[in-house]
C-alpha cells in the first residue's frame, strides 16, 4: 500500500517544485544525472569483474584487515559502495566467504565513500568540471557501441564518470541560481533540534536516490554556495551514513540469511557510529578543526573541512568497531536465524541458490556446486541407510566387515519417502536454477555447468538404484543360503568402502590424494564387478545358488555397479578442480587390473 | 594496422596468451612434485612387514602413481612443446 502511494507522491512533488523553480529543477537534473553516471560506471565494472575482481575478492579477504583494506581500495577506485555491497552478499550467498569478510569489506567501503567527498571538495567545486566531462561522454558513447566486452566497459566508465562531472556541474550550477531567488540558509536550524532535523533529512535524501555519494555532493555543492550551514552540513553527512545502509538491506532481501545478517551489520555498524558522532559532536567539530588547521585548510573552506569530518567520522566508526567484529557476528548469527516452515519442516530444501548468487557466474557456479554438494550429502544418508549401514560407521574408521554387521534397521527404509522429502525438491531446484544462470554465463563456464548437470543427474541415479537394489538385498542378507548372504554383504561392503572413499575425498585438500582415492575406487569397482569376474559364473556352475537368486544377484550386481560409477563420475566433476585430466581413464584401470593378474 | 593485429601484437608483447598455459604447466608441476614424493614414501616402506593384504594395497598404490606421474610428464612435455618460448630455445640449440 504504502509503495504504491511513495511513487505518485515523490513524482508529483517534484512536479510541482520544477513548475514553481527552475533551479530546483536544475538541481534535481543533476543529481538524475549523477545518479545515472553512477549506474553506468557500475555497468563498466562489471564488464571487468568477469572473475578478475571476484578472484581477487576471494583471494585477498582472509583476514579481517585485508577484507578492509579490499572494501576501501574497490570502493575508492569504483565510488560506489554500492557495486561493493552487492558482489559481497552475492558472495556470501554462494559461501564463498565468511561474514565476518563481508562485514570487514563494508567497514573498508564505508572508508572508501570518504574519497568521494575529497574529490569533490578539493576538485570538482574548484575546476569547471562540466569541460571534462563533454569529451568524457562522447569518448565513452563511442566506445559503448564498440562489440569487444572491454571497449564496451571502458566506454562505460569513460561515459559514467563523463555524466558524474557533468551531474556536480549542474547541482553547483543549480545551486547558485537558487541564492539569488531562495536563501536556504535563512532555513537553517540551530542546536540539537537542527542536529536531529538534518540527520533525518540526510537518511531520507539517501534512501530516496540510494547513493549517500550522491548525497555527500548534494551538501557539498549546497554548501559550497553557502545555502546550508557548515553545522546542518555536518547533520546531513551523518544522516547519509545511515541511510546509506538501504542498498545492503534490499540486495540481502533476494539472499539467504548470511546476506540478511551482512545488510543487518551494516545498519548496526552506521547506527551506532552515528550516536557516538552525535554524542562527541562537539569534540568532533574541534577535531576537525585542529586537523583541518594541521593540513593547511583555512577555516572558512568548509567544504574541505566536511571532508575532513567524512572522512574522521567513518574511520573512528570502522577503528572502535574492529576489536568487536567477531562479536557482532556471533551476535548476528545467534539472533537472526533461517526461518523454519513448520508445515513443510521435513522437506529438505536448497541452501545456496538464491538471486542474489546470479550476479556474477563465477558465485552462481559456486553455489550451484555447493548446493550439489549438499544433495550428495543427502543421497549419502539415503545409500547407507538403504544398504542398511550406519552413517557414522562409515565416517569411522570401523573395520567394514563390522560395519555391514552393524545393521541400521530391522525392517527396510522408505527410500520412496526419503527422496521426495530431501532429494527431488532440491534437484528440481538446482536444475531450474543453473537453466536460469546459464542465461546469463560467457561461453567458458556453459561447459562446466553442463557437467555440474551431470554430477547431479548421477547423484538422483544413484539414489534410484539404490531404491532397486533394497529390495533383495534386505531379503536375501536374511537368507540361509550361506552363499547369496555372502554375495549381499560383500556387495553391501564394497559399496560402504566406495562411500567412505568419497567421504574422504569430500574432506581432503590434497590433490594428489583425490587422484589416488578416487582411481583406486575405480579398479575397486571393476575388480568387484562378479559378472566380470566369473564370480557368479561359478557359484552357478557348482549349483551353491538357485536360479532365482542368480538373477537377482546379476540385476543386483549391475544397480550395485552402477552406483558405484555414478558416484565416482559426480565425485569426478565436483571435488577435482584443478587437473581433471590426471584421472585414470577406463583403458588404464584395466592396465592395471592386468597388471595384477600377470603377478 | 589493423585494430585486431594491433591487439594480438600488444598480447604477445605482454605474454598475456602464455597466462593460462603457464598457470596450467605450474598447476601440474606442483601436482607431480606432490606425487613423486607420494611414491618416494611408499617404496621406502619395507615390504617383508606388511601382510598380504597390505602388500596388494601398496602394489595398486604404486602402480597407479606411477601412472599418474607418466601422465602428468606427457601433458607437461605438450605443454612445453606448445611453449614458443621453449621453441626457440629449441631452435637456439
Amino acid at each position: 500500500m504504502l509503495r504504491k502511494i511513495f511513487l505518485p507522491s515523490i513524482l508529483i512533488i517534484l512536479a510541482y517544485g520544477f513548475w514553481i523553480s527552475p533551479d530546483f529543477k536544475e538541481i534535481s537534473a543533476g543529481v538524475a544525472i549523477f545518479l545515472f553516471g553512477m549506474i553506468a560506471l557500475e555497468e563498466g565494472f562489471k564488464a571487468f569483474s568477469g572473475g578478475t575482481l571476484e578472484k581477487i575478492l576471494q583471494k585477498s579477504t582472509d583476514k579481517l584487515y585485508k577484507s578492509i583494506g579490499f572494501g576501501f581500495i574497490t570502493t575508492a577506485m569504483m565510488q560506489s559502495s554500492s557495486l561493493v555491497s552487492v558482489l559481497t552478499i552475492s558472495f556470501l550467498g554462494a559461501g564463498l566467504i565468511g561474514l565476518t569478510q563481508g562485514v570487514g569489506i563494508i567497514l573498508g567501503a564505508n572508508i572508501g565513500t570518504t574519497t568521494g567527498a575529497w574529490l569533490m571538495a578539493g576538485f570538482g567545486l574548484k575546476v569547471k568540471i562540466s569541460s571534462y566531462a563533454m569529451p568524457m561522454l562522447v569518448f565513452g558513447v563511442i566506445l559503448i557501441f564498440q562489440k569487444a566486452k572491454s571497449l564496451k566497459g571502458l566506454g562505460y566508465i569513460l561515459a559514467g564518470l563523463g555524466f558524474l562531472f557533468l551531474g556536480i556541474h549542474y547541482m553547483k550550477e543549480g545551486f547558485e541560481a537558487f541564492k539569488d531567488t531562495v536563501d536556504l540558509a535563512s532555513l537553517s536550524v540551530g542546536g540539537l533540534k537542527g542536529l536531529f532535523i538534518f540527520i533525518g533529512v540526510g537518511i531520507l535524501a539517501t534512501v530516496i536516490m540510494q547513493s549517500s555519494h550522491a548525497t555527500i555532493v548534494l551538501i557539498l555543492a549546497a554548501l559550497s554556495v553557502g545555502q546550508i550551514s557548515y553545522e546542518n552540513a555536518l547533520a546531513l553527512t551523518i544522516g547519509a551514513n545511515i541511510g546509506t545502509t538501504i542498498t545492503a538491506i534490499i540486495g540481502s532481501l533476494s539472499s539467504n540469511i548470511d546476506g540478511k545478517r551482512l545488510a543487518a551489520a551494516h545498519l548496526i555498524f552506521n547506527i551506532t557510529t552515528a550516536v557516538i558522532a552525535v554524542v562527541i559532536m562537539d569534540q568532533m567539530i574541534t577535531t576537525v578543526s585542529a586537523i583541518s588547521d594541521f593540513i593547511g585548510i583555512s577555516p572558512d573552506n568548509h567544504t574541505l573541512k566536511l571532508a575532513v569530518f567524512d572522512s574522521l567520522f567513518k574511520i573512528m566508526g570502522v577503528v572502535i568497531f574492529i576489536p568487536f567484529v567477531d562479536k557482532l557476528v556471533k551476535f548476528l548469527q545467534i539472533r537472526l536465524k533461517p526461518s523454519v516452515v513448520s508445515e513443510a519442516k521435513s522437506f529438505d530444501t536448497v541452501k545456496y541458490l538464491n538471486d542474489s548468487v546470479l550476479e556474477t557466474s563465477m558465485t552462481a557456479m559456486a553455489a550451484i556446486k555447493k548446493e550439489t554438494k549438499h544433495l550428495y550429502d543427502n543421497a549419502f544418508e539415503i545409500i547407507t541407510h538403504g544398504l542398511n549401514i550406519k552413517r557414522s560407521n562409515i565416517l569411522s574408521e570401523m573395520p567394514l566387515e563390522e560395519v555391514v554387521q552393524d545393521l541400521y534397521s530391522q525392517s527396510a527404509v522408505d527410500i520412496d519417502d526419503f527422496y521426495h522429502h530431501r532429494i527431488k525438491g532440491i534437484y528440481g531446484e538446482i536444475i531450474d536454477f543453473s537453466t536460469k544462470a546459464q542465461s546469463q554465463m560467457p561461453s567458458e563456464y556453459i561447459e562446466e555447468l553442463y557437467k555440474i548437470k551431470l554430477a547431479n543427474r548421477d547423484i538422483v541415479e544413484a539414489v534410484k538404484d539404490t531404491k532397486h537394489l533394497q529390495k533383495n538385498l534386505v531379503k536375501y542378507c536374511q537368507s540361509t543360503n550361506e552363499h547369496i548372504k555372502s554375495e549381499y554383504d560383500n556387495m553391501r561392503k564394497d559399496l560402504a568402502e566406495l562411500l567412505r572413499t568419497i567421504h574422504m575425498i569430500t574432506i581432503s585438500d590434497q590433490e594428489d590424494e583425490i587422484l589416488l582415492l578416487l582411481s583406486k575406487a575405480k579398479i575397486h569397482t571393476e575388480r568387484y564387478d562378479i559378472i566380470a569376474n566369473g564370480k557368479l559364473d561359478n557359484l552357478i556352475r557348482n549349483g551353491l545358488i538357485s536360479n532365482e537368486m542368480a538373477t537377482s544377484l546379476m540385476n543386483d550386481s549391475g544397480y550395485a555397479y552402477n552406483i558405484s560409477t555414478n558416484l565416482i563420475a559426480m565425485a569426478e566433476i565436483i571435488y577435482v578442480t584443478d587437473n581433471s585430466e590426471m584421472i585414470i581413464e577406463e583403458e588404464e584401470v584395466k592396465e592395471i587390473l592386468n597388471q595384477k593378474d600377470e603377478q | 594496422m589493423s585494430v585486431k593485429k594491433f591487439i594480438a601484437d600488444v598480447k604477445e608483447y605482454l605474454g598475456l596468451d602464455d597466462f593460462k598455459k603457464s598457470g596450467k604447466k605450474k598447476s601440474i608441476k606442483r601436482l607431480l612434485e606432490k606425487l613423486k614424493a607420494r611414491k618416494e614414501i611408499l617404496d621406502k616402506i619395507p615390504k617383508k612387514k606388511l601382510d598380504k593384504k597390505e602388500k596388494k594395497e601398496l602394489k595398486e598404490e604404486l602402480a597407479i602413481i606411477t601412472l599418474q606421474i607418466k601422465k602428468g610428464e606427457k601433458i607437461l612435455d605438450t605443454l612445453n612443446s606448445k611453449d614458443p618460448k621453449n621453441s626457440k630455445n629449441k631452435k637456439e640449440k
